[in-house]
């Protein structure tokens, strides 16, 4: 019999409360789900009968679309700040040795780790201090620094994985640094990137911690909802939540497939 | 050989690594830039802020520690970030307890990759989406038409639905624990994943039992992974504002609450930039002695 690591938790107890955890972490979003297809106005079960009108009523609502839109810009706007700067910061990091590198791996991965509203708070104060009106602008300075340290992580581990061999065999051939890094580090690392930018984008559009505090006139869809939510509970939100929340999710999966792997170790990267 | 002879080489190395150096100020300078801009100076601002005072609507620079003091002797302020530190060491603990059954079983019970890549996406799925949602998604559970409610009082269990579910500590908890059980999940996880399967395979040679591996070989080397996730679910969780608003009562308010009305509402802005500051230091001081504690009991392998 070969007893290997993956014995030692195999019983029907280990199973039975490792699906109880993963049922505690699905059952909530199921259940809002549902609800959000229920006919009644009240929220709540039993289930009334089937409907997909609550989606067709937010998506009537102007307040909502304009915010999506708003919300949509934004994202985009911290995909381009996470890897412009997350790319670069990555190479530096896995090519080459300078002094204060463990100074500026800590600082650029801290975002991971530290709590969004800080980082909204000091970035509120700083536009105060300087008399910088808040706008969809200063949200894009929150939201997408802290996720350059998730573009790091996942380019990061592609860089370590794909080595250097290919590069300085091109080298070595004659092909310029800039050559190099166009033609082979650049596909090599595509999908990595493109992995980081759909993560990227997942969590920047529905971030609200930094977010609230970052906000001008124009709002978001996390804080448009916020206010709703706030207010009330309702299919219509219901809807609204589970809409959002559908579309992370493909874009998540997606991002990690695109990505594979650099996941669990990015998480303990910092 | 003279020094002489090699002259030249020093001269060819120098121009080779002031071209390296050329190349990595390429990559490092924009993000460096960047990062000094919107991280450095905005979080020195805050201390700058915090140290000195309002007068009127005229913020006033200073050098005094008066807004600090004022956070650990004044109440609502003392209070309030005793009950959000209370919050966030209950939430640790008990996303650490509720994680670590299901991260052993990932470690230990599933054998085939594959699988152990899916129930991996499927921890990490609920930890990325929308914190916003996922405490919405308890107020439809618990509130007093939400799901509990609804199912208590149509089978007679209560005549009238239970307030106490909703906009309370319980709730505030409970919600916190839920968005923070996949992040301990992940962080045991990766611990235990790095145990080698020869450790296991010698001890169950040696005639260990199952139960005791586990207590005396899997249990000790998780300890950095359960440590380093609670650590940093704690930090997240007594800066938590979005939970203690939708789920709670008005007297389940946190500390980032107050910080934001005094930001807002009540224009105080050195007392809430001394708040902010003060939730930075913890945090750093909170990660600097996890990666010290991680180094001194790290098992390496």
């Amino acid at each position: 019999m070969s007893a290997g690591r993956h014995s030692l938790c195999t019983g029907w107890p280990w199973t039975a409360a490792a699906m109880a955890v993963l049922g505690f972490l699905y059952a909530p979003i199921v259940v809002m789900v549902v609800l959000s297809f229920n006919t009644s106005h009240v929220l709540g079960l039993p289930m009334e009968g089937f409907t997909f009108d609550w989606y067709f009523r937010f998506l009537g609502n102007e307040d909502v679309v304009e915010s999506i839109v708003n919300g949509t810009l934004v994202a985009v706007a911290c995909v381009v700040v996470s890897i412009g700067f997350g790319l670069p910061a990555a190479m530096a990091l896995d090519r080459f040795e300078f002094p204060g590198k463990a100074i500026f791996r800590r600082i650029v991965l801290l975002p991971l780790i530290l709590p969004g509203v800080t980082t909204g708070v000091a970035l509120l104060n700083f536009f105060v201090l300087a008399n910088v009106p808040m706008s969809l602008w200063t949200i894009v300075t929150g939201v997408g620094t802290a996720l350059i340290a998730v573009a790091i992580t996942e380019i990061f581990a592609r860089l370590q994985q794909i080595g250097r061999s290919q590069e300085e065999a091109a080298l070595n051939l004659g092909a310029t640094h800039f050559e190099v890094f166009l033609r082979i580090t650049l596909p090599n690392i595509a999908s990595a990137v493109a992995g980081a930018a759909l993560i990227a984008f997942a969590i920047a559009f529905d971030e609200l911690a930094a977010t609230y505090l970052l906000t001008g006139r124009d709002v978001t869809l996390p804080m448009q909802l916020w206010s709703m939510i706030r207010r009330e509970v309702t299919p219509e939100i219901n809807a609204i939540a589970s809409a959002v929340l559908a579309v992370s999710l493909v874009l998540l999966v997606a991002g990690m497939w695109l990505s594979r792997g650099a996941q669990l170790r990015g998480t303990r990267a910092a | 050989m003279s020094a002489e002879a090699l002259a030249p080489i020093p001269d060819v190395r120098r121009e080779a690594r002031n071209a390296e150096r050329r190349r990595l100020l390429l990559w490092l300078g924009p993000p460096a830039a960047w990062f000094a801009v919107f991280m450095l100076l905005p979080h020195l601002s805050l201390l700058y802020v915090s140290l000195g005072h309002m007068d009127y609507v005229d913020f006033v620079p200073g050098f005094s520690a008066a807004n600090y003091v004022k956070i650990f002797t004044v109440e609502p302020y003392l209070g309030v970030t005793f009950k959000s530190f209370n919050n966030g060491l209950m939430t640790a603990v008990l996303a650490s307890l509720i994680a670590y059954p299901l991260a052993l079983w990932m470690a230990f019970g599933v054998s085939s990759a594959r699988a152990r890549a899916l129930v991996s996406v499927l921890v990490i799925l609920p930890w990325l989406a929308s914190y916003m949602v996922k405490a919405y998604a308890w107020k439809t559970i618990l509130g007093t038409q939400g799901v509990v409610n609804s199912l208590l009082v149509s089978a007679g269990v209560v005549a009238e639905p239970l307030e106490t579910l909703m906009y309370s500590r319980f709730a505030v908890i409970l919600t916190l624990t839920y968005i923070f059980t996949p992040f301990c999940v992940i962080s045991i996880y990766a611990q235990l994943e790095r145990i080698p399967p020869s450790l296991i395979e010698a001890a169950r040679n040696l005639g260990a039992t199952d139960l005791e591996i586990l207590r005396r070989i899997v249990l000790p080397i998780s300890i950095p992974g359960v440590f380093a996730g609670a650590v940093i679910v704690f930090s997240l969780a007594f800066s938590d504002f979005i939970t203690s608003t939708l789920v709670g009562g008005p007297s389940d308010l946190m500390i980032s609450s107050i910080m934001i009305n005094l930001f807002g509402v009540s224009m105080d802005r050195p007392l809430a930039s001394a708040i902010g500051f003060l939730m930075l230091a913890l945090a750093a001081v909170l990660l600097v002695t996890m990666q010290w504690v991680e180094k001194r009991v790290q098992v390496r392998f």
